[in-house]
């Protein structure tokens, strides 16, 4: 029995270790209730709205862009096309800045990465969701969006 | 010697006072805007509830402010970029009696005159003690002194079956929304008049209007987010432009051909919240109630359109 517990105790322990990405896999199914809302008796009216967050880069890019893109158009991922034009984007949105060729702005990964994460810290009153912070995307997501955008020549 | 070296030192403290007050005074002003910023809403913009619609912050209202206007206007509605200023009023210029909401106020009269024939009151009760219910739609919502809050016309609708019927009318269900409907059909064409001066009624708009900027949901957004001046309003959100929510309840409960239904506002608030990313509540929620009178309020003076198509 002990044995059995010590085993179950180091699995856990070496899977801490080892997950790079700690919960939210799947961005598209994270609960609303998790977020503020407009009811004056479920908890979610009493939730404040989370703090910004100035997320570094760390380590190499390594982003897919086709993969970012993908994430870019789908309304129920990033969704970024509701908002801005981007390259090979269709009904694109027009109160963002145009993205369509945003890799010839010299911008680095982790300037880009950080904004797409939570703009808030930059522009307190943007309009632009906080990706990372609100787990709409997953850092990995984010980094597949930063590829696709750095490739918008 | 003494009191040169004595004034030369207290220069130099003096300077080193400047300094600090400078030094203060600089961060003060470099970072305003992050000591200011509240997170949890979305910057406010002032509206004067006594305006009523004309108090519209889009600058639009000059096209559909009325018929005449709407049919000198409606030919910008053909270039995309412009059809929003319309509000969606040109289509409520369009004689169009066969579309499905005219079934829902036809259903509304048999529903009223069905219960009222079986249960004497149920008319009565619609009109707060009169029978006559032509013109009681355009001043919802209002506050009940008897029951002690604010009524939506659907909540009365509700109140009204539960009392005199023992029936079920639920806020959101086709049945209240008929009714709903046809009571609003009697006030077609009156300007919408509801009094957020003073007392329950002020209150309630004064936390609609608070619901209204707060930040909500995971995309963070508010209702201001998208219907404010600098806003996501007039600009594209892939293939829809949002626009002012000045004269937008005039014509609810509306019937929404790509829903296939008759939808009420609580309904449209749900819709927007799952947009948003939020919580949807239900219809005859408390804050829908509220956020209701400060929306409504934004259509005082507004006539009614009833039944109308979107």
């Amino acid at each position: 029995m002990k044995k059995i517990l010590l085993a179950a105790l180091m699995a856990t322990l070496s899977a801490c270790g080892t997950v790079q990405q700690p919960v939210n896999t799947n961005s598209a199914s994270t609960s609303p209730m998790k977020f503020p809302c407009l009811s004056y008796s479920l908890s979610c009216g009493e939730i404040p709205v989370r703090k910004p967050v100035k997320k570094p880069l760390s380590g190499e890019l390594s982003g897919n862009s086709e993969e970012g893109r993908n994430i870019a158009f789908t309304k129920t991922r990033g969704n970024c096309l509701a908002c801005h034009r981007m390259k090979g984007g269709t009904q694109p949105g027009s109160r963002g800045p145009d993205l369509t060729s945003y890799g010839n702005l010299g911008r680095s990964d982790a300037e880009t990465f950080a904004l797409v994460y939570d703009m808030r810290w930059r522009s307190p009153d943007t309009l632009m969701p906080p990706m990372g912070t609100n787990e709409i995307l997953t850092e990995q997501e984010i980094r597949d969006v930063v590829a696709f955008l750095q490739s918008s020549k | 010697m003494l009191s040169l070296s004595s004034s030369l030192r207290n220069r130099g403290r003096i300077m080193k006072i400047l300094t600090l007050i400078a030094v203060t005074a600089l961060h003060a002003i470099s970072y305003p805007a992050l000591a200011e910023t509240d997170f949890n809403t979305h910057p406010r913009f002032d509206i004067d509830p006594k305006l009523g619609v004309a108090g519209d912050f889009s600058g639009t209202y000059k096209y559909w402010k009325d018929t005449q206007a709407i049919e000198q206007f409606a030919s910008i509605q053909t270039n995309s970029d412009n059809e929003w200023k319309m509000n969606g009023k040109n289509m409520d210029i369009v004689e169009d009696d066969f579309h499905p909401g005219h079934l829902a106020v036809d259903e509304g009269e048999k529903l009223v005159n069905l219960w009222e024939h079986r249960e004497a009151g149920f008319k009565s009760c619609l009109g707060a003690g009169t029978t006559t219910l032509e013109g009681i739609a355009a001043n919802y919502p209002m506050y009940d002194a008897k029951l002690g809050k604010v009524l939506t016309l659907e909540a009365r609708i509700e109140h009204c079956a539960k009392k005199v019927l023992w029936q079920n009318f639920k806020q959101g269900s086709p049945v209240n929304a008929s009714i709903a409907l046809y009571l609003k059909s009697l006030s077609d064409g009156l300007p919408i008049q509801i009094d957020v001066d003073s007392g329950p009624m002020k209150e309630a708009y004064l936390r609609g209007e608070t619901l209204f900027y707060k930040r909500i949901g995971q995309l963070n957004f508010a209702c201001a987010s998208c219907h404010t001046p600098g806003s996501i309003m007039g600009n594209r959100l892939r293939g829809e432009v949002p626009s002012t929510p000045f004269g937008d309840v005039s014509h609810y409960p509306t019937y929404r051909s790509p829903v296939g239904e008759v939808e009420v506002l609580h309904k449209r608030f749900m819709r927007c919240l799952k947009q948003m990313r939020a919580k949807p509540l239900k219809p005859g929620d408390p804050a829908y109630v509220d956020l209701e009178v400060f929306y409504t309020s934004m259509s005082n003076g507004y006539p009614i359109k009833a039944p109308s198509i979107r």
